[in-house]
């Protein structure tokens, strides 16, 4: 039988928080990567259908870049940012430094420079949450995945799926101004250990 | 004409020749394609993993989720639509494995898993596959129009192609 996990709303209010500095700190290694200041709006984390997940960015068979990590440790879970296509190429030229419009192709260096975007902005996020709930993760490397988001996302449906009908999504956008960078980012921590993991420490 | 989005864990059975049954972004999920030319009726399951985890049974669970009941449950509702079963034409698509990075992609490969499955449940059900357009490391959008009984796949970057 799935095992039922439930999250009060307290709860969620209070996740939220350390979700908020995580985030935050994310996005302040994402501004000095790319030499710009990185605005985030406010994580919202909420319990999703599993199966609704390919159609929560977008429409599911638009082209977009995933890239993805997993934790491992005293809490486990998946982060993916998404970041539609043409914004990708854009986002290319940030970080390697280019005239805008030169990047036109994500091959291996292009794809390799956003996975070490997903990397420190996934690290950055783990190293806050870790600070505050006193916890040890050990992040995977990224993956790049360039394909259509239903597809992309179809990664933490089927990681998620198989144990539980929902997911407790944590869910944040990072832009700038000139609307040059967007991207989504997730995080998705499996909800049974986030529950022992706030028994331990009493977070909540 | 009018697209009925398959979402993930859906199925969906039709005789009417506006219908066009859409599965977007097919990833390490499985698309099975069911096509009766004589009666004219067109079914696509959207399954999402191979079996349920042991221990949980199907019970009040979405049987279209998985690709054992999932097929069954297709099967069961083209016949009731006024399919034979024997006509069945099957083609299957997706079952891609997504992820292709060191030390994330072998505990991953779901899609690998879907595919066996399917091939396993109707080997079993001695119902013969006509199309595998499976594998590799690309999403899939497969539409199957009602119509004409054309089934059509799209990967990223390419255009729409018959199978």
């Amino acid at each position: 039988m799935e095992k039922q996990v439930s999250f009060d709303q307290d709860f969620l209010e209070k996740l939220k928080t350390i979700a908020n500095e995580g985030v935050n700190n994310a996005a302040s290694g994402f501004s000095g990567m790319v030499g710009r200041k990185i605005q985030f709006n406010h994580p919202v984390a909420r319990l999703v259908p599993v199966l609704s997940i390919p159609e929560l960015v977008g429409k599911p068979d638009d082209d977009a870049v995933g890239i993805y990590l997993r934790f491992m440790g005293d809490l486990v879970g998946q982060i993916m940012m998404i970041v539609p296509h043409q914004k990708a190429l854009e986002l290319v030229d940030l970080l390697m430094d280019l005239p805008p419009g030169t990047t036109q192709y994500l091959g291996p260096l292009e794809r390799s420079a956003l996975g070490e975007l997903g990397n420190l902005c996934g690290s950055f996020f783990l190293n806050s949450v870790a600070g505050k709930m006193n916890a040890d993760f050990r992040p995977s490397p990224p993956a790049v995945m360039v394909d259509m988001i239903g597809a992309i996302l179809e990664i933490v449906v089927v990681t998620t799926g198989g144990i539980s009908e929902h997911a407790l999504l944590v869910q944040a956008n990072f832009m700038d101004g000139s609307r040059c960078v967007e991207a989504d980012f997730w995080v998705i921590p499996d909800m049974n250990s986030l529950q022992d993991l706030i028994k331990k420490n009493s977070v909540a | 004409m009018k697209e009925t989005n398959v979402g993930l864990g859906e199925q969906a059975v039709s005789r009417s020749p506006d219908d066009v049954l859409v599965a977007y972004g097919l990833g390490s999920c499985v698309g099975v394609v069911m096509i009766d030319p004589v009666s004219h009726t067109s079914g696509l399951l959207h399954a999402v993993l191979p079996k349920m985890v042991d221990g949980m049974n199907y019970g009040d669970a979405n049987p279209s989720k998985y690709v054992e009941g999932g097929v069954e449950g297709l099967i069961a509702a083209m016949v009731k639509e006024g399919a034979n079963k024997n006509r069945l034409i099957i083609r299957i698509i997706g079952g891609a494995n997504m992820l292709i990075a060191s030390g994330l992609t072998r505990s991953f490969d779901i899609g690998t898993r879907n595919i066996e499955a399917v091939r396993t449940t109707l080997s079993r059900l001695k119902m013969p596959i006509a199309v595998e357009e499976v594998g590799g490391h690309t999403g899939r959008t497969v539409r199957v129009y009602v119509a004409d009984s054309r089934v059509t796949v799209r990967v990223i970057g390419e255009k729409e192609r018959e199978i």
